[in-house]
């Protein structure tokens, strides 16, 4: 009996044969794929230039008068740590965030907003989403109907929220929105449950690297906007946070917005929160008078009476 | 060696006995898991409330009602209300705050002030009240005032004024077990305080959902 792997005479012939179609057609089927794929992008909008960004439009609100009668600005010290090393995120105070509209854009609406430019690596679903929800003026913005605004929105958004820290856990409660809470499980490991039920906050698993707190959050059911401006999400998204007191009075801010589903690649954005001493939360429920959100109409004509 | 195993049996239900502790002595009311109260529809199904005239009629025309009107607009239960629902909340203390974190309701929280500060002079009227606390040997008492008038106290429609003045008694008698007692004063409803009592089992290891009211009427 002939040794393995070892075949003479016709045998070989047929055998190099065979090897010889099997390439030729691993080839044909390559080249088929690629001919189908590439009629299939043909077809494609993408063939045609994308849209441009729409245009930020501008201030909402008249430019304010200097302040008069705020007390100094308080100085900042270092960070402060428990006993045990950790960063501390709270204290006497509240974070502010103030109006940042827009994750992508240093200025937004007249106003500062995220800390550096990015260039979004929009889906053409999710531009052309964006383009609409900007140029009507964000009439659908789940925020105005009281809906949660989600992560990482909060870090943008002009409410106050606190960090409370205990061995197991980091609670965010936040006064905006209807005075919700959210809570960031800490584990190394990272593991979030299996089959989460889609939510507008998501599933938070955290831990500390150094003075950094990192958040990796799932579970989201794709509803939430990622800013005012009205960049979209889908269910697919995938957050990692990372949150830095670089001194007692500065929160820098970094996310990473992984969702396939709505943009081609992972993309980062930033923000710097301060902290405002002596801040206390107040309950803010948000749809107890809510009569704002039917007259949100874009650029519709307004009803005639 | 039977007098071992007895001593071992022993120390294994004195050890399941005990209630978790913080670090500074005082019981620990979260540790792990969420509370679930017994659901209380009515706090005082027999006895006898001291109600004032209007608040009898009102209790009635609430109870005729069924459905509570802030319920379906999705605004909180209030105070005691979201202690008597049958939803999950858990604890979340700290050295100078304790947090309620509620499933239902809304996702909302209620915060207890630990640090010894008194009521505001002049609160804002909230759904869910200005709370603060303190501890009386095991248990935590939480006062809370500032309300608006707009919630019930209870499934059954017990009605309040502004004027209400919330005490609450939370002891946790074991692992699993709380005892929950509350006292309402409101001289703008009832003639004098009056007071009722539950109870309400830990779920070790369970976490709160989120469970957003108004995804169910916002679409």
């Amino acid at each position: 009996m002939a040794e393995p792997g070892k075949v003479k005479g016709p045998m070989k012939l047929a055998q190099n044969a065979c090897r010889t179609k099997q390439l030729l057609s691993g080839a044909t089927l390559v080249g088929l794929a690629w001919l189908s794929l590439a009629s299939s992008y043909a077809q494609q909008p993408a063939a045609v230039p994308n849209p441009p960004l729409a245009k930020d439009p501008g201030p909402f609100l008249p430019a304010r008068p200097p302040a008069e009668g705020r007390g100094p600005r308080p100085v900042a010290g270092p960070a402060p740590h428990f006993p045990d090393g950790r960063p501390d995120f709270g204290g006497d105070g509240a974070w502010f965030p103030g109006f940042n509209g827009n994750l992508a854009e240093t200025t937004w609406k007249g106003v500062k907003s995220a800390d550096t430019h990015v260039d979004v690596p929009f889906l053409p679903w999710t531009l052309k989403t964006y383009n609409e929800r900007v140029e009507n003026l964000a009439k659908d913005d789940p925020e105005a109907k009281c809906l949660p605004v989600g992560v990482p929105r909060f870090m943008f958004d002009p409410y106050a929220f606190q960090m409370i820290q205990t061995r197991n856990q980091v609670v965010f409660v936040f006064e905006g929105d209807n005075y919700l809470w959210r809570v960031v499980n800490l584990d190394p490991a990272g593991t979030h449950p299996k089959n989460l039920k889609p939510a507008w906050l998501g599933d938070a698993v955290g831990h500390y690297e150094g003075d950094t707190l990192v958040v990796d959050v799932t579970g989201f059911n794709g509803l939430a906007w990622l800013d005012q401006a009205g960049h979209a999400t889908s269910d697919k998204l995938h957050l990692t946070e990372r949150y830095t007191r670089t001194d007692s009075l500065t929160l820098k801010y970094e996310v990473t917005i992984d969702d396939p589903g709505a943009y081609s690649k992972p993309w980062t954005a930033s923000n710097t929160v301060r902290w405002r001493p002596g801040l206390e939360l107040m309950e803010n429920i948000c749809q107890e008078n809510e009569k704002s959100s039917i007259h949100m109409i874009g650029n519709a004509e307004p009803e005639k009476k | 060696m039977k007098y071992c195993y007895f001593l071992a049996a022993l120390a294994v239900v004195h050890a399941q006995g005990q209630i978790p502790r913080l670090a500074d002595g005082n019981p620990d009311l979260g540790a792990d898991g969420v509370w679930l109260p017994l659901h209380v529809a009515d706090l005082a199904p027999k006895a006898d409330v001291p109600f004032q005239a209007w608040a009898k009629l009102k209790f009635q025309e609430n109870s005729a009602m069924k459905r509570n009107e802030t319920d379906l607009r999705c605004l909180p239960p209030g105070v005691p209300r979201i202690t008597l629902m049958p939803r999950p909340f858990e604890i979340v203390q700290t050295s100078n705050r304790i947090l309620f974190l509620y499933e239902g309701g809304g996702h909302v929280f209620r915060q207890v002030w630990m640090d010894g500060r008194a009521h505001p002079k002049d609160p804002n009227p909230d759904w869910l009240g200005h709370s603060i606390g303190h501890w009386e040997g095991e248990v935590l008492v939480v006062d809370s005032v500032g309300f608006n008038d707009m919630t019930w106290l209870d499934d059954a429609g017990h009605p309040h004024t502004e004027r209400l003045h919330v005490s609450e008694r939370y002891a946790r008698t074991g692992p699993l077990t709380m005892k929950y007692d509350v006292v309402i004063d409101d001289p703008g409803a009832y003639s004098r305080p009056w007071m009722s009592s539950s109870s309400l089992s830990f779920r070790r290891g369970e976490k709160l959902a989120e469970d957003i009211c108004l995804d169910r009427i916002s679409k």
